[in-house]
């Protein structure tokens, strides 16, 4: 049975690029617009990675990351952020954003700053869940 | 302390990041999210004789808006907002308070967007009638101070209107949710002549005295929280008092309670919130009666 990728952004540009990306490289694509949505269908399907964005409308990328990874049932799924925010700025905001949230913002298995190459992003997957 | 989300509505003209940037110390008080709204109107990208709908421009004026949230968002992640996007293509005042909704946000930050005499008698500006149309408070950010410098601290020293009416006791309580932001609070309440007209000296003292009375009440809710306070009587007509007061004390931004009417005699004549939305110069924050809490 192939793996299934839980693949959360609200551009529909790139929910299709990705969701290309894992049909050709033989995942299971499930697609969320925000992180709302996303957190709930993580619940509902356990999925063996997450690739995510950050700047998105209702809850945000990192609203959704903090709960995911506060999730005892959810925290060890391994995730992917996608997003045009630089990596820099991300890791250097992880101490703010927990000092002014409710919940740390751990450091994620791989951060890959948008716009990404399919095969870039293929390897990056199969390295994380084969 | 319970999270907050703002909603910074901007066109681009009206409110820059300096704006956004000087909102920071909402953090303190629980603001820790912040979610950015551009609307393309309608206008510049919709079916143009010969040409159609013009796609092109969508998406460039939609990458454009992309491209500076991105760098936003990357200053605001780096002091600890959240922060979500909105662009999108419509007539701004549905997507205003739509968006609101849908995120649910605490505050709506926007511009004071003047349009022409005609339009602003009859269609009410933009600013008036999200007013109008949302029970959640609006922040109408004038944030460039007369001297040209920005309003670092507009929670600093606050002006709250008091006429004693609903909307207002609202609004001080409201007031309250800034505690943490707020060094000190001047609460003015300004009495029309007609109050004072034909009364003798006695009675002129006693509606003094009663009017003092009440902003003290008002005063010990602030004190309570450490905040300091000072009260004033004004009389005369409640706008220009009011800007006076703001100007002598020192304000950093002017409170007043809102009841939304939208009337055709409100907009004609101008509510005491409408006239201060149009001629001060400083940011107000107005509180609906029917605030959604």
């Amino acid at each position: 049975m192939s793996k299934k990728v839980l693949t959360v952004d609200d551009d529909p540009d790139i929910s299709v690029f990705v969701k290309t990306v894992l049909e050709e490289n033989g995942y299971t694509p499930v697609v969320a617009k925000n992180g709302e949505m996303g957190l709930a269908i993580a619940r509902e399907e356990n999925p063996d990675l997450v690739i995510l964005d950050v700047l998105m409308p209702k809850q945000s990328g990192i609203k959704m990351y903090r709960e995911l990874k506060s999730d005892d049932s959810l925290k060890n799924i391994p995730v992917i952020i996608l997003s045009g925010i630089a990596k820099r700025t991300f890791l250097r905001s992880q101490e703010a954003l927990t000092e002014f949230g409710d919940l740390p913002v751990p450091e994620p298995e791989l951060y890959i700053e948008k716009p990404v190459e399919p095969d870039e992003l293929a390897e990056a997957i199969k390295d994380m869940i084969g | 302390m319970k999270n907050r989300k703002l909603l910074f509505v901007t066109q681009f003209e009206e409110l820059w990041f300096d704006a956004l940037q000087s909102l920071m110390d909402l953090r303190k008080a629980g603001f820790n999210h912040a979610v950015f709204l551009h609307v393309i109107a309608r206008e510049k990208v919709a079916m143009h004789r010969g040409k159609g709908y013009l796609k092109d421009e969508e998406v460039k004026l939609r990458e454009i808006a992309n491209v500076r949230f991105i760098d936003w968002a990357e200053s605001l992640f780096e002091q600890g907002m959240e922060v979500g996007a909105y662009i999108v293509v419509g007539n701004p005042l549905p997507k205003i308070i739509s968006t609101a909704a849908e995120e649910d946000v605490d505050l709506i930050v926007t511009g004071y967007h003047k349009q022409g005499k005609l339009e602003e008698i009859y269609g009410g500006s933009e600013t008036l009638d999200i007013l109008q149309r949302t029970s959640r408070p609006v922040l109408v950010y004038k944030y460039i101070l007369p001297s040209g410098a920005v309003n670092e601290k507009p929670f600093e020293r606050p002006l709250l209107a008091m006429d004693w009416s609903t909307a207002s006791e609202r609004s001080a309580q409201h007031l309250l949710n800034y505690k943490e932001i707020i060094k000190s609070v001047i609460v003015v309440h300004v009495a029309s002549e007609k109050e004072f007209k034909g009364s003798s000296s006695m009675e002129i003292q006693s509606v003094r005295k009663e009017n003092k009375r009440k902003m003290e009440k008002i005063c010990e809710a602030f004190e309570k929280q450490g905040i300091q306070t000072e009260s004033h009587l004004h009389i005369g007509d409640t706008c220009e008092q009011l800007e006076k007061a703001a100007r002598e004390r020192e304000a950093t931004m002017i409170v007043a309670g809102t009841t939304g009417e939208s009337s055709l005699k409100e907009r004609l004549l101008g509510g005491v919130a409408t006239k201060l939305v149009k001629f001060t110069a400083l940011p107000i924050l107005l509180i609906p009666v029917d605030e959604e809490v």
